[in-house]
C-alpha cells in the first residue's frame, strides 16, 4: 500500500465491509455498481443479527420488556433519519419499503385527493421511472396534464425550460435531485422556490443524493423527499418519506391496517397521527433499526468527508476515462475539483456493446452496470440504447478505477482488434 | 485478461456476424413479422420471414434490430439455418436450440454452425441474449398458426 492510499477514506473504511474481500472469477472484487445498491457495513449487519438475536419482537403493540426494546430502537432509528436529513420534527420521517413505495404513497394518498383534470405536474425527463410511472398513473386516474423539463447541451437540467413551464396550473414538480444516469446535480433549493411560488408542492427524489452528500430538507424547503436505505450502506426493504408536518397531516391515508388507527368501530375509524398513520401494518423493524445504524455509520465519517472524498474519485474517473477516446459519457463532466456531478459515469464505447462490456469486466472481477438503469426515456433522448455505468462509493480508491480502465482497454482492444 | 473464457463466448464467428451482419433488413415480401424485446436490457429484434409459395417452407429470413454481440449473432446466424425449412422444423430448431441453451444437445452437423453459441451456456446472465431472436422466431410461427399474435414478444 502506497502512502498516499494508507491517507484516503476507503483504506480506513474498507475493513467495515466483509463483502468487497473476496475474489469472483480469480480476481479481487472492484464493486462499481453502487448507484444501484451500496455495500452493507458490519455495524449494519450486527444491527440485523442483535435484533433477531436479542429483541426480536413486534413494535407498538406489547408491554412486554423485548417489544417496548423493539419498539425503542425503531424510534431511536426514526431519529437518526430526522437528524441526517435535517427535518425539523421526527414525525416526519415516515418509513416506506424503499423511495418507490414512497412516491407512489405521495401520489396516492396525496395526489387522489389534491389533483384533478387539467392541473400539471411538471417532471424532467432524467426522471427514474419510479418517479415517472407513479405520476403516468396518477395522471390517467385524474385526468392531469404531465409536463417534462428537458436537458441543456450539456444534459442537465434546464432551468430556464423549467421556468417557462411553470404557472398557475402547476399543481406539483417532482424531479430527481441527483441523476443516476447523467450524474447532475440538479438546483433543487431553486427549483422548489420557484415552484412554491406558484403554489405548486415538490417532491425530491433524494435516492442517488443522500448517500453521497448533506441533504437538508428544511435547507432545500422541499414538500416531500424520498430515498431508500439499500443505497446507503442499509437493507434492503426499507426507505423513507420525509414530508412537511403540516402537508403530511392534511393528506388522507395511504395503505389501511394495523398500527395506523387511532379508534376502530365496525363501519368507520379514526387515524393515528403521523408517522404512523402511513405505517400501516407490521413494518421492517430489523430493517428500519439497521437504516439507523447506517446513518450513524455515515455520520461518523461525516457525509462532508465522503463527499470530498468522492469528489477526488469523480476526478480521477472522468480524467482516466478521458484517456480513451471512444468513450462517450453522459452528462455534465466535474470541474476542477471533482464537484459539478455525481461519483458515477455512464459511457457508451464505440466497439462493445454495454451488455458485452459488463460480461467482459465481470471476468476481470469488475462489477459495473449495463442497461437502461430505470431511464428509458432518458436514454431514448440521448438516443443510447443502453449504457455501461460505474458508480462508486466512498470504499472504493484510484487502484479500482485503475483496474477497470485497464479491463475497459483490453475489451475495446478485444472487440477493436478483430475487426481493426 | 482470462481470454480463454471471453473467447468460449465470443467466438470468431459472433464477433463477425455482430459485426458484419448477413442477414439484415427485410424479407421482400413480409409473410410473417415479429417484434421480440428483452426488457431487462432493452434489445429489440424485429424479424420478418418470406414464405415460399406452396406454403409451409420458410424461403428468406432477415432481422432488424440492436443489441449486444449475442443477441445479433444469435439471430444472424438463425436467419442463416432457417432458410428452406418448414414451420414444423424450424419450431423443432427452437426447442433444440433452448435445450442446447440448457446444456443439454448440440445441433446435428447439418447445423452446426448454431453450436457456436454453446459457449453462452457457461454464461447463465446471457442466455437471454442469446434466445431473443428464437423466442421472437417461435412468436412468429405460432401467430400464424392461430394463436393469438402478440404485439411484441418478451423473452422475460
Ligand atoms: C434516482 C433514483 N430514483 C429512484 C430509485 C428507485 O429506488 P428503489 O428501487 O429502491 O425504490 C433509484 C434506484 O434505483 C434511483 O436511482
Amino acid at each position: 500500500m502506497t502512502l498516499a492510499q494508507e491517507r484516503t477514506l476507503a483504506s480506513k473504511v474498507r475493513a467495515d465491509f466483509p463483502i468487497l474481500h473476496q475474489e469472483i472469477h480469480g480476481k479481487p472484487l472492484i464493486y462499481l455498481d453502487n448507484a444501484a445498491t451500496s455495500q452493507k457495513p458490519l455495524a449494519v449487519l450486527n444491527a440485523l443479527e442483535d435484533y433477531y438475536r436479542g429483541y426480536n419482537a413486534n413494535v407498538h403493540r406489547g408491554v412486554h420488556t423485548l417489544s417496548a426494546r423493539a419498539t425503542d430502537a425503531y424510534e431511536a432509528a426514526r431519529d437518526k433519519v430526522q437528524r441526517f436529513v435535517n427535518a425539523a420534527r421526527r414525525e416526519e420521517i415516515i418509513y416506506t419499503r424503499n423511495a418507490t413505495e414512497a412516491i407512489n404513497l405521495v401520489a396516492y394518498a396525496w395526489g387522489n385527493a389534491n389533483v384533478q383534470a387539467g392541473d400539471e405536474i411538471i417532471l424532467s425527463v432524467m426522471e427514474h421511472h419510479s418517479n415517472l410511472i407513479p405520476w403516468q398513473l396518477l395522471a390517467q386516474r385524474t385526468g392531469a396534464i404531465l409536463k417534462f423539463v428537458s436537458l441543456t447541451e450539456t444534459e442537465e437540467f434546464d432551468l430556464a425550460h423549467y421556468k417557462s413551464l411553470l404557472s398557475e396550473r402547476t399543481k406539483l414538480v417532482a424531479v430527481v435531485h441527483v441523476s443516476n444516469t447523467l450524474g447532475c446535480i440538479n438546483p433543487v433549493q431553486e427549483i422548489t422556490t420557484l415552484a412554491h411560488q406558484v403554489g405548486a408542492k415538490v417532491l425530491i427524489d433524494a435516492c442517488q443524493s443522500v448517500p453521497h452528500m448533506a441533504v437538508d430538507v428544511q435547507a432545500i424547503g422541499c414538500d416531500w423527499l424520498v430515498a431508500s436505505g439499500h443505497k446507503m450502506c442499509a437493507p434492503t426493504g426499507i426507505g423513507f418519506l420525509y414530508g412537511k408536518l403540516e402537508v403530511l397531516r392534511a393528506m388522507p391515508p395511504f395503505l389501511g391496517g394495523g398500527e395506523m388507527i387511532a379508534d376502530v368501530f365496525l363501519d368507520h375509524s379514526t387515524y393515528a397521527d403521523v408517522p404512523h398513520k402511513f405505517e400501516a401494518g407490521t413494518p421492517a423493524i430489523a430493517e428500519a433499526i439497521a437504516l439507523g445504524a447506517a446513518v450513524d455509520y455515515l455520520m461518523a465519517i461525516g457525509m462532508d468527508t465522503i463527499h470530498a472524498y468522492e469528489a477526488e474519485l469523480t476526478t480521477y474517473l472522468f480524467q482516466r476515462l478521458a484517456e480513451l477516446p471512444e468513450v462517450r459519457t453522459y452528462g455534465p463532466k466535474p470541474d476542477a475539483n471533482g464537484e459539478g456531478r455525481a461519483a458515477l459515469a455512464a459511457f457508451t464505447t464505440g466497439a462493445v456493446h454495454p451488455h458485452d462490456l459488463s460480461t467482459i469486466l465481470d471476468q476481470e472481477g469488475i462489477a459495473i452496470r449495463a442497461g437502461h438503469h430505470c431511464t428509458q426515456p432518458l436514454h431514448r433522448l440521448v438516443k443510447a440504447q443502453s449504457t455501461a455505468r460505474a458508480s462508486l462509493y466512498f470504499y472504493n480508491t484510484r487502484e479500482e478505477i485503475d483496474g477497470f480502465i485497464a479491463a475497459l482497454k483490453q475489451a475495446i482492444d478485444f472487440f477493436g482488434g478483430i475487426f481493426g | 485478461m482470462s481470454l480463454d473464457n471471453l473467447r468460449d463466448l465470443y467466438q470468431q464467428v459472433i464477433l463477425e456476424r455482430y459485426k458484419k451482419p448477413r442477414n439484415k433488413g427485410k424479407t421482400n415480401p413480409v409473410d410473417r413479422y415479429q417484434k421480440g424485446h428483452n426488457p431487462s436490457c432493452g434489445d429489440t429484434i424485429e424479424l420478418t420471414l418470406k414464405m415460399a409459395a406452396e406454403g409451409n417452407r420458410i424461403e428468406d429470413v432477415k432481422f432488424e434490430g440492436e443489441g449486444c454481440a449475442i443477441s445479433m449473432a444469435s439471430a444472424d446466424l438463425m436467419a442463416d439455418a432457417l432458410r428452406g425449412r418448414t414451420v414444423d422444423e424450424a419450431l423443432e430448431m427452437v426447442q433444440k436450440f433452448q435445450a442446447m441453451m440448457r446444456g443439454e444437445v448440440e445441433f446435428p452437423s447439418e447445423f452446426r454452425k448454431l453450436n457456436v453459441m454453446q459457449g453462452v451456456a457457461q454464461f447463465p446472465v446471457r442466455i437471454k441474449c442469446a434466445n431473443l431472436s428464437w423466442h421472437t422466431l417461435k412468436a412468429a410461427l405460432e401467430a400464424a398458426q392461430g394463436s393469438e399474435p402478440i404485439d411484441v414478444v418478451s423473452n422475460e
